[in-house]
Protein backbone atom coordinates (compact mmCIF):
# COMPACT_ATOMS: atom_id res chain seq x y z
CA UNK A 1 0.00 0.00 0.00
CA UNK A 2 2.58 2.37 1.12
CA UNK A 3 4.50 1.67 -1.76
CA UNK A 4 1.76 2.56 -4.12
CA UNK A 5 0.88 5.84 -2.73
CA UNK A 6 4.56 6.81 -3.26
CA UNK A 7 4.75 5.78 -6.47
CA UNK A 8 1.53 7.76 -7.61
CA UNK A 9 3.30 10.51 -5.78
CA UNK A 10 6.16 9.99 -8.12
CA UNK A 11 4.23 10.15 -10.59
CA UNK A 12 2.67 13.44 -9.57
CA UNK A 13 5.55 14.82 -8.99
CA UNK A 14 6.75 14.38 -12.40
CA UNK A 15 4.33 16.26 -14.14
CA UNK A 16 5.50 19.61 -15.29
CA UNK A 17 2.88 21.50 -13.44
CA UNK A 18 3.93 20.38 -10.06
CA UNK A 19 7.25 21.16 -10.44
CA UNK A 20 5.60 24.65 -11.73
CA UNK A 21 3.36 25.01 -9.19
CA UNK A 22 6.32 24.21 -6.26
CA UNK A 23 8.63 26.49 -7.94
CA UNK A 24 6.36 29.39 -8.59
CA UNK A 25 6.85 31.59 -5.16
CA UNK A 26 4.10 33.55 -5.40
CA UNK A 27 1.22 30.91 -7.05
CA UNK A 28 2.47 28.80 -4.16
CA UNK A 29 2.49 31.27 -1.24
CA UNK A 30 -1.24 32.32 -3.19
CA UNK A 31 -2.58 29.07 -2.98
CA UNK A 32 -0.86 28.29 0.83
CA UNK A 33 -2.52 32.46 2.12
CA UNK A 34 -5.81 31.17 0.38
CA UNK A 35 -5.66 27.77 2.27
CA UNK A 36 -5.39 29.36 5.15
CA UNK A 37 -7.33 32.79 5.12
CA UNK A 38 -10.70 30.41 4.02
CA UNK A 39 -9.85 29.33 8.20
CA UNK A 40 -11.95 32.70 8.96
CA UNK A 41 -15.13 31.67 6.42
CA UNK A 42 -15.07 27.43 7.10
CA UNK A 43 -13.57 27.15 10.64
CA UNK A 44 -14.82 30.00 12.15
CA UNK A 45 -18.83 29.56 10.72
CA UNK A 46 -18.45 25.94 12.00
CA UNK A 47 -17.11 26.96 15.24
CA UNK A 48 -19.47 29.67 15.81
CA UNK A 49 -22.35 26.65 15.02
CA UNK A 50 -20.46 24.22 17.68
CA UNK A 51 -20.17 26.79 20.51
CA UNK A 52 -23.89 27.71 19.80
CA UNK A 53 -24.64 24.23 20.60
CA UNK A 54 -22.79 24.40 23.76
CA UNK A 55 -24.61 27.76 24.54
CA UNK A 56 -21.21 30.12 24.22
CA UNK A 57 -22.62 31.84 21.24
CA UNK A 58 -25.80 32.65 19.92
CA UNK A 59 -27.34 31.24 23.11
CA UNK A 60 -30.74 33.37 21.98
CA UNK A 61 -31.21 32.58 18.41
CA UNK A 62 -32.90 29.04 17.24
CA UNK A 63 -30.09 26.58 16.88
CA UNK A 64 -31.49 25.49 13.81
CA UNK A 65 -31.49 29.24 12.26
CA UNK A 66 -27.67 29.22 12.95
CA UNK A 67 -26.79 26.05 11.68
CA UNK A 68 -29.00 26.24 8.35
CA UNK A 69 -27.75 30.09 7.75
CA UNK A 70 -23.71 29.77 8.46
CA UNK A 71 -24.02 26.38 6.71
CA UNK A 72 -23.49 27.73 3.05
CA UNK A 73 -20.79 30.08 3.86
CA UNK A 74 -19.07 27.17 5.79
CA UNK A 75 -19.30 24.78 2.81
CA UNK A 76 -18.20 27.52 0.22
CA UNK A 77 -14.99 28.14 2.73
CA UNK A 78 -14.18 24.33 2.66
CA UNK A 79 -14.61 24.06 -1.03
CA UNK A 80 -12.19 26.62 -1.38
CA UNK A 81 -10.03 24.89 1.33
CA UNK A 82 -10.71 21.33 -0.43
CA UNK A 83 -9.28 22.81 -3.99
CA UNK A 84 -6.18 24.82 -2.66
CA UNK A 85 -5.39 21.96 -0.28
CA UNK A 86 -5.19 20.17 -3.51
CA UNK A 87 -3.16 22.21 -5.23
CA UNK A 88 -0.71 22.01 -2.24
CA UNK A 89 -0.44 18.13 -2.60
CA UNK A 90 0.10 18.72 -5.99
CA UNK A 91 2.82 21.04 -5.88
CA UNK A 92 5.14 18.88 -2.92
CA UNK A 93 3.00 15.40 -3.17
CA UNK A 94 6.08 12.92 -2.33
CA UNK A 95 6.77 14.53 1.44
CA UNK A 96 3.03 15.21 1.81
CA UNK A 97 1.97 12.11 0.96
CA UNK A 98 4.86 10.64 3.72
CA UNK A 99 4.61 12.97 6.07
CA UNK A 100 2.89 11.36 9.19
CA UNK A 101 1.07 14.73 9.84
CA UNK A 102 -0.54 14.61 6.39
CA UNK A 103 -2.09 11.35 7.36
CA UNK A 104 -3.07 11.85 10.64
CA UNK A 105 -4.79 14.97 8.96
CA UNK A 106 -6.42 12.69 6.48
CA UNK A 107 -7.90 10.44 8.76
CA UNK A 108 -9.08 13.02 10.91
CA UNK A 109 -10.65 14.85 8.14
CA UNK A 110 -12.86 11.45 6.97
CA UNK A 111 -14.03 11.64 10.92
CA UNK A 112 -14.78 15.10 10.99
CA UNK A 113 -16.92 14.33 7.59
CA UNK A 114 -18.61 11.09 9.77
CA UNK A 115 -19.03 12.75 12.74
CA UNK A 116 -21.21 16.35 10.77
CA UNK A 117 -22.92 13.88 8.99
CA UNK A 118 -23.87 12.22 12.80
CA UNK A 119 -24.69 15.69 13.97
CA UNK A 120 -26.76 16.93 11.20
CA UNK A 121 -28.90 13.63 11.46
CA UNK A 122 -29.05 14.15 15.67
CA UNK A 123 -29.51 17.63 15.24
CA UNK A 124 -32.61 17.01 12.31
CA UNK A 125 -34.46 14.64 14.28
CA UNK A 126 -34.92 16.46 17.60
CA UNK A 127 -34.29 20.11 16.86
CA UNK A 128 -37.90 21.34 17.05
CA UNK A 129 -37.68 20.41 20.83
CA UNK A 130 -34.99 22.21 21.84
CA UNK A 131 -34.06 24.42 19.21
CA UNK A 132 -34.61 27.33 21.44
CA UNK A 133 -33.04 26.62 24.41
CA UNK A 134 -29.49 27.86 25.53
CA UNK A 135 -28.05 24.60 25.17
CA UNK A 136 -28.31 21.40 22.60
CA UNK A 137 -28.99 18.06 24.34
CA UNK A 138 -26.22 15.65 25.44
CA UNK A 139 -25.81 13.73 21.87
CA UNK A 140 -25.45 17.37 19.76
CA UNK A 141 -23.44 18.72 22.52
CA UNK A 142 -20.91 15.64 22.08
CA UNK A 143 -20.72 16.00 18.66
CA UNK A 144 -20.11 19.70 18.69
CA UNK A 145 -17.37 18.67 20.83
CA UNK A 146 -15.98 16.01 18.74
CA UNK A 147 -15.90 18.35 15.60
CA UNK A 148 -13.55 21.13 18.09
CA UNK A 149 -11.36 18.54 19.04
CA UNK A 150 -10.95 17.20 15.88
CA UNK A 151 -10.97 20.38 13.78
CA UNK A 152 -8.00 21.92 16.40
CA UNK A 153 -6.10 18.59 16.34
CA UNK A 154 -6.17 18.95 12.34
CA UNK A 155 -5.26 23.03 12.35
CA UNK A 156 -2.30 21.74 14.54
CA UNK A 157 -1.84 18.72 12.28
CA UNK A 158 -1.57 21.24 9.44
CA UNK A 159 0.88 23.44 10.35
CA UNK A 160 3.16 20.30 12.12
CA UNK A 161 3.77 18.96 7.92
CA UNK A 162 6.08 22.10 8.18
CA UNK A 163 8.55 21.02 10.50
CA UNK A 164 10.89 17.83 8.99
CA UNK A 165 10.97 15.76 12.00
CA UNK A 166 9.40 13.09 10.94
CA UNK A 167 10.38 13.00 7.24
CA UNK A 168 11.77 9.99 5.19
CA UNK A 169 15.24 11.63 4.59
CA UNK A 170 15.97 11.50 7.67
CA UNK A 171 17.04 8.06 9.89
CA UNK A 172 13.46 7.34 11.92
CA UNK A 173 12.57 4.74 14.15
CA UNK A 174 10.48 1.76 12.81
CA UNK A 175 7.00 2.87 14.03
CA UNK A 176 7.68 6.31 11.83
CA UNK A 177 8.87 4.63 8.98
CA UNK A 178 6.16 2.30 9.34
CA UNK A 179 3.53 5.32 9.79
CA UNK A 180 5.16 7.65 7.35
CA UNK A 181 4.93 4.54 4.66
CA UNK A 182 8.84 5.33 3.94
CA UNK A 183 10.23 3.42 1.43
CA UNK A 184 13.31 1.08 1.51
CA UNK A 185 15.80 2.40 -0.59
CA UNK A 186 13.59 5.44 -2.27
CA UNK A 187 15.37 8.25 -3.96
CA UNK A 188 12.23 10.87 -4.01
CA UNK A 189 11.61 13.10 -0.92
CA UNK B 1 -14.09 69.83 27.87
CA UNK B 2 -13.71 68.60 24.13
CA UNK B 3 -16.06 65.51 24.52
CA UNK B 4 -18.99 68.12 24.78
CA UNK B 5 -17.56 69.79 21.81
CA UNK B 6 -17.30 66.78 20.26
CA UNK B 7 -20.81 65.42 20.88
CA UNK B 8 -21.29 61.81 20.46
CA UNK B 9 -19.00 61.59 17.98
CA UNK B 10 -15.80 62.33 19.88
CA UNK B 11 -14.45 59.13 20.15
CA UNK B 12 -14.84 58.80 16.35
CA UNK B 13 -12.91 62.02 15.64
CA UNK B 14 -10.39 61.43 18.23
CA UNK B 15 -9.86 57.66 16.56
CA UNK B 16 -9.15 59.37 13.71
CA UNK B 17 -7.08 62.02 15.00
CA UNK B 18 -5.01 59.04 16.40
CA UNK B 19 -4.68 57.51 13.17
CA UNK B 20 -3.94 60.40 11.32
CA UNK B 21 -1.34 61.47 14.05
CA UNK B 22 -0.20 57.96 13.62
CA UNK B 23 0.29 58.12 9.82
CA UNK B 24 2.09 61.63 9.93
CA UNK B 25 4.29 60.44 12.48
CA UNK B 26 5.64 57.53 10.38
CA UNK B 27 6.75 60.07 7.75
CA UNK B 28 8.58 61.53 10.21
CA UNK B 29 12.39 60.88 11.75
CA UNK B 30 10.86 60.80 15.06
CA UNK B 31 9.89 57.03 13.84
CA UNK B 32 13.43 55.62 13.18
CA UNK B 33 14.37 56.94 16.68
CA UNK B 34 11.50 55.16 18.26
CA UNK B 35 12.19 51.73 16.24
CA UNK B 36 16.02 52.48 17.64
CA UNK B 37 14.29 52.81 21.14
CA UNK B 38 12.03 49.76 20.71
CA UNK B 39 14.84 47.27 20.33
CA UNK B 40 16.14 46.27 23.91
CA UNK B 41 12.81 45.31 24.44
CA UNK B 42 12.56 43.08 21.60
CA UNK B 43 15.88 41.47 22.93
CA UNK B 44 14.11 41.25 26.15
CA UNK B 45 11.88 39.66 24.67
CA UNK B 46 13.92 36.97 23.22
CA UNK B 47 15.28 36.34 27.20
CA UNK B 48 11.71 35.75 28.22
CA UNK B 49 10.61 32.13 29.33
CA UNK B 50 7.86 32.46 26.29
CA UNK B 51 11.40 33.57 23.97
CA UNK B 52 13.24 30.38 25.29
CA UNK B 53 10.12 27.97 24.81
CA UNK B 54 9.26 29.40 21.34
CA UNK B 55 12.96 29.34 20.43
CA UNK B 56 13.79 25.63 21.65
CA UNK B 57 10.93 24.19 21.40
CA UNK B 58 9.41 23.79 17.94
CA UNK B 59 6.13 21.97 18.30
CA UNK B 60 5.13 23.99 21.69
CA UNK B 61 5.65 26.98 19.16
CA UNK B 62 3.54 25.18 16.15
CA UNK B 63 0.72 24.49 18.73
CA UNK B 64 0.73 28.00 19.67
CA UNK B 65 0.57 28.94 15.73
CA UNK B 66 -2.29 26.26 15.71
CA UNK B 67 -3.92 28.00 18.16
CA UNK B 68 -3.54 31.64 16.66
CA UNK B 69 -4.88 30.60 13.79
CA UNK B 70 -7.91 28.80 15.18
CA UNK B 71 -8.13 32.27 16.95
CA UNK B 72 -7.94 34.18 13.33
CA UNK B 73 -10.98 31.99 12.39
CA UNK B 74 -13.32 32.29 15.52
CA UNK B 75 -12.52 36.38 14.89
CA UNK B 76 -13.18 35.76 11.51
CA UNK B 77 -15.89 34.17 11.86
CA UNK B 78 -17.62 36.47 13.50
CA UNK B 79 -16.69 39.25 11.99
CA UNK B 80 -18.05 38.13 8.95
CA UNK B 81 -21.07 37.22 10.59
CA UNK B 82 -21.45 40.76 12.17
CA UNK B 83 -20.75 42.23 9.24
CA UNK B 84 -22.67 40.01 7.29
CA UNK B 85 -26.10 40.74 9.43
CA UNK B 86 -25.18 44.65 8.72
CA UNK B 87 -24.70 43.88 5.11
CA UNK B 88 -28.07 41.76 4.68
CA UNK B 89 -26.05 38.85 3.44
CA UNK B 90 -26.51 36.62 6.59
CA UNK B 91 -29.19 35.89 9.53
CA UNK B 92 -31.11 38.25 7.90
CA UNK B 93 -34.20 36.99 9.81
CA UNK B 94 -32.50 37.60 13.19
CA UNK B 95 -32.61 41.05 14.60
CA UNK B 96 -29.37 43.09 13.69
CA UNK B 97 -29.22 44.10 17.48
CA UNK B 98 -28.71 40.20 18.68
CA UNK B 99 -26.25 39.21 15.82
CA UNK B 100 -23.93 42.21 16.75
CA UNK B 101 -24.12 41.82 20.41
CA UNK B 102 -23.42 38.45 20.43
CA UNK B 103 -21.21 38.04 18.01
CA UNK B 104 -19.12 41.02 19.78
CA UNK B 105 -19.07 38.70 22.95
CA UNK B 106 -17.16 35.89 20.99
CA UNK B 107 -14.94 38.24 18.79
CA UNK B 108 -13.65 39.72 22.55
CA UNK B 109 -12.62 36.18 23.41
CA UNK B 110 -10.79 35.54 19.64
CA UNK B 111 -9.19 38.74 20.18
CA UNK B 112 -8.12 37.85 23.69
CA UNK B 113 -6.53 34.42 22.33
CA UNK B 114 -4.95 36.49 18.62
CA UNK B 115 -3.16 38.60 21.39
CA UNK B 116 -2.07 36.05 23.73
CA UNK B 117 -0.48 33.73 21.15
CA UNK B 118 0.80 36.10 19.39
CA UNK B 119 2.96 37.72 22.27
CA UNK B 120 3.75 34.22 22.81
CA UNK B 121 5.05 33.77 19.39
CA UNK B 122 6.63 37.14 19.20
CA UNK B 123 8.85 36.52 22.09
CA UNK B 124 10.06 33.31 20.28
CA UNK B 125 11.26 35.13 16.83
CA UNK B 126 11.54 38.71 18.47
CA UNK B 127 14.84 39.83 16.70
CA UNK B 128 13.60 38.12 13.02
CA UNK B 129 10.56 40.24 13.71
CA UNK B 130 11.84 43.33 14.70
CA UNK B 131 13.99 43.78 11.32
CA UNK B 132 10.60 42.57 9.73
CA UNK B 133 8.89 45.36 7.74
CA UNK B 134 5.66 43.95 7.20
CA UNK B 135 5.43 42.78 11.08
CA UNK B 136 4.96 46.26 11.78
CA UNK B 137 2.58 46.79 8.72
CA UNK B 138 0.84 44.04 10.46
CA UNK B 139 1.14 45.87 14.12
CA UNK B 140 -0.03 48.85 12.93
CA UNK B 141 -2.94 47.21 11.12
CA UNK B 142 -3.90 45.35 14.23
CA UNK B 143 -3.98 48.30 16.35
CA UNK B 144 -6.20 50.32 13.55
CA UNK B 145 -8.73 47.12 13.47
CA UNK B 146 -8.74 47.02 17.41
CA UNK B 147 -9.29 50.88 17.24
CA UNK B 148 -12.04 51.06 14.43
CA UNK B 149 -13.53 47.84 16.07
CA UNK B 150 -14.00 49.53 19.63
CA UNK B 151 -13.89 52.87 18.94
CA UNK B 152 -16.05 53.51 16.03
CA UNK B 153 -17.80 50.45 14.96
CA UNK B 154 -18.97 49.59 18.22
CA UNK B 155 -19.73 53.52 19.71
CA UNK B 156 -21.75 53.59 16.37
CA UNK B 157 -23.62 50.57 16.57
CA UNK B 158 -24.91 51.21 20.20
CA UNK B 159 -27.46 53.29 18.71
CA UNK B 160 -30.81 52.50 17.36
CA UNK B 161 -29.30 51.02 13.82
CA UNK B 162 -32.81 52.09 12.34
CA UNK B 163 -31.90 55.54 12.42
CA UNK B 164 -28.39 55.19 11.36
CA UNK B 165 -28.46 55.94 7.06
CA UNK B 166 -27.81 51.75 5.69
CA UNK B 167 -25.11 53.36 3.85
CA UNK B 168 -22.83 54.29 7.23
CA UNK B 169 -24.01 50.68 8.03
CA UNK B 170 -22.77 49.20 5.13
CA UNK B 171 -19.64 51.00 4.76
CA UNK B 172 -18.87 50.25 8.39
CA UNK B 173 -19.61 46.32 7.83
CA UNK B 174 -17.36 46.93 4.63
CA UNK B 175 -14.34 48.85 6.60
CA UNK B 176 -14.36 46.24 9.35
CA UNK B 177 -14.26 43.26 6.99
CA UNK B 178 -11.77 44.86 5.12
CA UNK B 179 -9.09 45.94 8.50
CA UNK B 180 -9.40 42.49 9.83
CA UNK B 181 -8.38 40.95 6.00
CA UNK B 182 -5.68 43.28 6.29
CA UNK B 183 -4.41 41.83 9.56
CA UNK B 184 -4.83 38.07 8.28
CA UNK B 185 -3.39 39.16 4.80
CA UNK B 186 0.04 40.83 6.85
CA UNK B 187 0.13 37.81 9.64
CA UNK B 188 0.48 35.36 6.39
CA UNK B 189 2.58 37.56 5.37
CA UNK B 190 5.03 37.37 7.77
CA UNK B 191 5.42 33.65 7.20
CA UNK B 192 6.68 34.23 3.93
CA UNK B 193 9.57 36.74 4.43
CA UNK B 194 13.09 36.59 6.25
Amino acid sequence: MNEFIYNIAVWIDDTPYSAMLHESYYMYNWVESTHVLTLMVSLGMLFLIDLRMLGYAFPDVPASKIAERLNIPMLIGFTVMFITGILLFYAVPVRSAQSIWFRIKMVLLVACAINAYLFHKRMSESVSSWDCEERAPKRVRTGAVLSLVFWTIIVICGRFIAYDWFDCDYEQSALVEFVAGCIDGQTRF
Amino acid sequence: MPITILGPYSRTILTIFVIAAVLGFSFTYVRIDVYTALMPFFEWMETTWFGYIGKTWGAAFATIQAGHLIGLAVLGGCVLVSDGRLLGLILTDVPHRTVIDRADAVFFWALVTLLLTGIFMACGVAMKIYYLPVYWYKMLALAGGILFHYFIRRPLLVHDLNSINSTVLKMTAIASILVWFLVAATGRWIGFSG
